[in-house]
């Protein structure tokens, strides 16, 4: 199966390939993660309950607290972290997480054509990721 | 983006480690941000001070920078800390308070000032037009739009690189052009009280993304009320300002927002999670109280006093406990207890066995379902201090 390519901007370099895991809702990661294991913990949110490890985390922007990015930090540490991060428009506490956290990071994607599910391959030096839409993988981790 | 000698000496190493890294970080977003050069700033503020929101790692990172000697350049104050050392230390387990200590040692270390407040503005006021790297997304609301300085939401390592480099990326709301407004906010109705500014800020958070907006019918709204409004607005979004007045711009062009007070009544309904009518502990004080709220909360409690079944915690600042001492000792003589330096949302309040807060901010009712694991009770000021004296 040919794989969808999507171009944005690079933030953070880096290469993986991972399950996707999708949000039309912002995220913050103050409050909105669960530090220890990764776990989506705001209520009301589309991925409430999905965890967030070694995924290629895809989500409109960040929002709320500026502690998100010793968040994004911790995780890493604790090997809780995204595998990498996509975003439609970055914001400045979500890329200095990704920067000293070192997660390959690229915004200015329109991540509407990714679905929860599908592999994703992150190439962040070049800012492009690759889709492969995958059938029955849905919500894995949920 | 073009760096001066100096800048680039830092940059290859040819300082300290910790300068180095610091630079590293406000190159690499100034980059991405397309930021010409690095500017001057006045003073910086950071956030991610509470040992509970930071937790272990990001606390060896703060080690780290303040082993290597790594130097503020400018005035730079600190958010609350996660207890304060009269009435909260002697609650929670003594571990906790050891290693609160330590990330405050990093930072005085490092020549912070211990402010541990998140309105810095009450200690020293930004002047009009100057730049400020500051983190403590509410107080880069307020600064943008009730101070007239400039400044980006930093998260919380890169207002400490700005620290100790002294200067920050001259992009975004350093630049006259990104100021602007790009929506009209029209209310149906004046706004009644601290918890329908709250609202307006939720509400508008949410669906203006990073959009700034004139709000129409704010001109008589007091400074208290404008912080309620933003807290809520950096809560919810990425916006980081918003104007009160009606700018010098033509306005016909640009889009409009009607917000209708059923919005404003379905944010508040959603922000109480619970039905209880008795709350553990009933909190004002997000962000922390100026010299007016203290007076304000005095004058409302009058001769009454607190219920036991009730905790009541006012936060403010130190500086600001120090100024309203003659209200502060009303209120604790009457049962109410007025903390410095932290708040009921970066500390440990399940530890205290607080199941369900009341609160008149709508950015505690955000975040205390997650960070607290209890249940919130939005309601105006008024109300909060009635149903602590009467229940």
């Amino acid at each position: 199966m040919q794989p969808i390519t999507l171009k944005g901007r690079k933030i953070v370099e880096g290469h993986c390939k991972a399950e996707a895991l999708v949000s039309t809702k912002p995220i913050s990661f103050l409050g909105g993660v669960d530090p220890a294991d990764g776990k989506i913990i705001e209520r009301d949110h589309d991925l409430y309950g999905a965890c967030i490890k070694d995924k290629v985390l895809c989500f409109p922007h960040g929002h709320g607290s500026t502690v998100g990015s010793y968040v994004l930090y911790s995780l890493a540490k604790k090997n809780c972290a995204p595998k990498a991060i996509i975003n439609q428009t970055a914001d400045p506490v979500v890329v200095v997480g990704a920067i000293i956290a070192n997660i390959p990071m690229i915004d200015q994607i329109e991540i509407k054509k990714i679905t929860t599910g599908d592999i994703a391959e992150v190439d962040a030096h070049k800012g492009i990721i690759k889709i492969w839409k995958e059938k029955g993988a849905k919500q894995a981790c949920i | 983006m073009h760096l001066t000698k100096e800048e680039e000496r830092i940059y290859d190493g040819e300082f300290c480690w910790a300068n180095q890294v610091c630079m590293k970080i406000l190159v690499r977003l100034g980059e991405l941000f397309k930021a010409k050069k690095l500017i001057p700033i006045s003073s910086s503020h950071v956030s991610g001070v509470s040992y509970k929101t930071l937790g272990d790692a990001p606390t060896e990172f703060l080690e780290a920078l303040a082993k290597a000697n790594a130097k503020v350049k400018v005035k730079s104050t600190l958010n609350p800390q996660s207890l304060d050392c009269n009435f909260l230390c002697k609650r929670l387990p003594s571990d906790l308070y050891e290693k609160q200590m330590n990330v405050l040692n990093c930072f005085e270390k490092m020549g912070f000032t211990s402010s541990l407040t998140c309105t810095p503005y009450y200690l020293e006021k930004p002047k009009k037009d100057v730049h400020l790297a500051w983190a403590e997304s509410s107080a880069v609301v307020y600064a943008n739009s009730v101070l007239g300085a400039w400044t980006n939401r930093e998260g919380g390592p890169s207002a400490l690189a700005a620290a100790i480099i002294g200067k920050t990326p001259d992009y975004g709301m350093h630049q006259a052009e990104n100021r602007q407004p790009k929506v009209l906010v029209k209310l149906e109705k004046p706004l009644l009280d601290d918890v329908e500014f709250g609202a307006l800020g939720i509400f508008l958070g949410k669906i203006l993304k990073d959009e700034i907006p004139i709000i129409q019918g704010l001109e008589k709204a007091s400074k208290d009320n404008l912080k309620q409004l933003g807290a809520a607005l950096a809560t919810a979004g990425m916006t980081n300002m918003f104007y009160h007045k009606l700018p010098r711009i033509k306005t016909e062009k640009i889009e409009k927002i009607s917000v209708q007070t059923s919005d404003l009544k379905r944010t508040i309904e959603k922000l109480t999670t619970t039905s209880t009518k008795t709350p553990d502990l009933i909190f004002v004080g997000c962000p922390h109280c100026s010299l007016n709220e203290i007076r304000q909360i005095a004058k409302l409690i009058g001769s009454r006093k607190i219920r036991k079944e009730t905790e009541f915690w006012v936060c403010t600042s130190r500086h600001i406990k120090e100024k309203a001492i003659k209200h502060v000792k009303k209120i604790e003589r009457n049962g109410g207890h007025v903390l410095t330096d932290t708040c009921a949302v970066v500390t440990w309040t399940e530890k205290l066995g607080i199941k369900t807060i009341m609160t008149n901010s709508a950015k505690t009712a955000h975040y205390v379902p997650t960070l607290n694991k209890a249940q919130t009770i939005l309601a105006p000021l008024k109300e909060c201090i009635k149903k602590a004296c009467e229940g």
